[in-house]
């Protein structure tokens, strides 16, 4: 079926603001009356013990890769191993600095297409979503916003005990968090980016990230059992 | 005449291996669906909650929209509204005029297809490239979308293969959806990098804050809107929850419902322009204030463009979305679309079994096959039923009502079924149609009854 060419739409002068009284009026005059709001839902009961499992095992079944580490020093020997390609690292995490040439990016950069030929953009999330494997990062977190999206592969670094287990959970950390300030862009991001467009088989890499690797951090953990 | 559902199934059904592979290819993703939704233990709370924050959101939709405006303007965005589509495309194009753009990539909205902003836009000059992969390869094809959420479900992969060869020069013969999908990111990448306005949809907006959130798995919304000097987002006025906590509910259940993913890649909160940047949004009505006041169909409103219904439905899954001529096909564009033209898609509620499988998976509890069925009578009242139907339905009536021109019409039935059946089972006879008659019984109940009672 081919798109109709012809449209009866002409060019008509928009007046200032013109339609929005009319509609804010139509409006009223139509929404049925008032229905409250239902009692708040916080997520299925019973949700108890250790998220890093669940958390773990969604990532992967995403399409990213998950390591349970004890600190930076074993992220940047895991990088050398899983990239030892990459020419162009940005890294909004400080603690990285000796594996991140490219760290001072961050600071005096003024045009998001500059990032363009990026590889590697490693970023400290704010928690971990156990049920979706989704991880929240405000702008202040992503150096530019364009960064998470336009780099060939993400890093994030998430601590272990920030894994919330819904995203109930989720937005009252976000509140929580936006306490300390508003941000004006925010995302969840959840594995590397994909499509199933062509006959619903699954591509990885479609405009965004090709790969997708989250670091969980706990200073506790024993790194014995990881050489 | 344009064609009707049914002619327009019946192009769709000359090709049966074709409908089988629609058919079953649709059948794979409801299934996926229904895993995930297995998965949630409190899957119908969430159902139920996200349907009564709706119900909360149609009932102050006005206060709410003041307060969304008040909030986004503080946040620094430019807000729009416009009536209907010729307005909300006049809109865009003196966006994109202040800033003598003539160059925009635009990511998923069902809302800017419902205007035909990028055939108005085509007209007035401007070159829109669609981001989506599905999109961009309808978008090749001069098609629209046949699915809201698989825009491309309709086109095999050899196919996409050879559109891509004219297009953008991929190898003859090449159909492998890993090499066609990392050709089309090349193509894109350019454009991404080379257009300085982006137009994205509308997932949610959230009243309290004047945020929204926009949801894709490639990440062309975002690869668009942050590189992009403006960013213009559009839509209905429909798309509100009142606080941004209530988007946890309904982001639990979108792509669950969609695709049977827990989330979509990603999940962005625009709330504020990015320094230098200019960021507009477009409050579009088209329809949707009256809608609002129709009690019977007003719930439809709720709709947060999953398709659940679509892959569910056993009418779309065989006819294909191309039949249902409008922007969302499927059965809630079956009960969307005749509030914006009666006439013209008088044929959609009509275009159901009524099984009721898409209410069931509704995510947000929208009574769509109900609203099918109060839509038949409302189009038959008005007068806009096909003039066969209705000749059949008032030849049906009348014999139904009377006794003996029933008796004697089922005795002349007979007797053509056993001694002429030629007369009967042709082509042109509707009922017909992919349908085998019954043998005639030699008589009718009532004889019988009337013959055994007098023997006993």
């Amino acid at each position: 079926m081919r798109r109709s060419r012809v449209l009866g739409i002409g060019i008509r002068k928009i007046e200032n603001m013109g339609s929005r009284d009319s509609i804010l009026g139509r409006v009223k005059a139509n929404q049925p009356e008032q229905r409250e709001l239902p009692e708040d839902h916080a997520g299925p009961e019973g949700v108890s013990g250790d998220l890093t499992p669940r958390f773990i095992s969604v990532v992967e079944a995403i399409g990213g890769a998950v390591f349970l580490v004890s600190g930076f020093d074993r992220i940047v020997t895991i990088l050398r191993e899983q990239f030892p390609e990459v020419r162009k690292v940005v890294s909004g995490c400080s603690q990285l600095g000796s594996f991140a040439a490219a760290t001072t990016l961050a600071a005096g950069l003024g045009d998001p297409h500059g990032l363009a030929d990026v590889d590697l953009a490693i970023l400290p999330a704010h928690f971990g979503v156990a049920e979706n494997g989704a991880c929240w990062l405000t702008e202040g977190r992503m150096v530019e916003r364009v960064l998470p999206l336009i780099t060939q592969n993400l890093v994030l670094v998430v601590r272990r005990d920030a894994i919330v287990a819904t995203m109930h959970q989720a937005y009252a950390r976000i509140a929580e968090i936006e306490a300390g300030g508003s941000y004006g862009f925010a995302a969840f991001i959840a594995g590397p980016s994909k499509t199933a467009d062509i006959e619903q088989s699954l591509v990885l890499g479609a405009h965004g990230p090709k790969s997708l690797t989250v670091f969980l951090l706990d200073e506790h953990l024993s790194d014995a059992g990881f050489f | 005449m344009n064609k009707d559902h049914a002619a327009l199934a019946a192009d769709f059904n000359k090709d049966e291996a074709r409908v089988d592979w629609h058919d079953e290819t649709l059948w794979f993703v409801r299934a996926k669906r229904d895993r995930a939704a297995a998965q949630v233990p409190d899957w119908e709370v969430l159902r139920e909650t996200a349907s009564r924050i709706k119900d909360n959101v149609l009932s102050n939709l006005s206060e709410y929209l003041r307060r969304f405006e008040a909030e986004a303007t503080r946040n620094g965005i430019v807000v729009h509204w416009a009536a209907d589509a010729a307005e909300h495309n006049e809109i865009v194009l003196s966006i994109l005029r202040n800033h003598q753009v003539d160059r925009m990539v635009k990511s998923k909205s069902m809302l800017t297809e419902e205007c035909q902003l990028n055939e108005f836009l085509h007209a007035n000059g401007v070159e829109v490239v669609d981001t989506d992969l599905g999109e961009r390869v309808v978008q090749l094809a001069e098609e629209p979308p046949s699915h809201i959420v698989l825009p491309c479900i309709h086109w095999k992969k050899e196919e996409i293969g050879e559109l891509f060869h004219q297009h953008l020069g991929t190898p003859k013969g090449n159909a492998d959806p890993q090499f066609l999908t990392h050709a089309a990111r090349l193509h894109l990448r350019e454009k991404f990098l080379t257009r300085r306005a982006a137009l994205t949809g509308v997932n949610f907006a959230v009243a309290e804050t004047g945020e929204f959130v926009v949801c894709t798995n490639e990440g062309n919304a975002d690869m668009g809107a942050h590189l992009a000097d403006v960013h213009i987002a559009c839509m209905g006025i429909e798309k509100l929850v009142p606080e941004r906590r209530h988007l946890g509910v309904f982001l639990r259940l979108l792509t669950r419902s969609a695709t049977g993913q827990p989330i979509t890649t990603y999940s962005s909160h625009f709330r504020k322009p990015r320094p230098g940047q200019e960021m507009h949004i477009v409050l579009v009505d088209n329809g949707r204030s009256t809608h609002l006041g129709r009690k019977d169909f007003r719930n439809s409103l709720k709709c947060i463009r999953c398709a659940a219904c679509f892959n569910t439905c056993p009418v779309y899954r065989r006819s294909g979305g191309h039949s249902y001529h409008t922007a969302v096909a499927g059965p809630i564009g079956s009960i969307l679309s005749p509030n914006l033209d009666l006439k013209k898609y008088s044929d959609l509620p009509f275009a159901s079994t009524l099984c009721g499988s898409c209410s069931n998976v509704c995510p947000v509890k929208i009574d769509i096959h109900e609203q099918l069925y109060k839509w038949r009578q409302v189009i038959v009242q008005e007068g806009n039923a096909p003039a066969g139907k209705t000749a059949a339905m008032k030849t049906m009536s009348w014999v139904l009502s009377n006794p003996g021109v029933y008796h004697k019409a089922g005795r002349m039935g007979r007797w053509f079924m056993l001694n002429v059946p030629f007369t009967v089972k042709n082509r042109f006879n509707a009922w017909f149609h992919q349908r085998e008659l019954p043998d005639a019984p030699k008589q009718s109940f009532g004889d019988w009854y009337k013959k055994n009672r007098k023997h006993g």
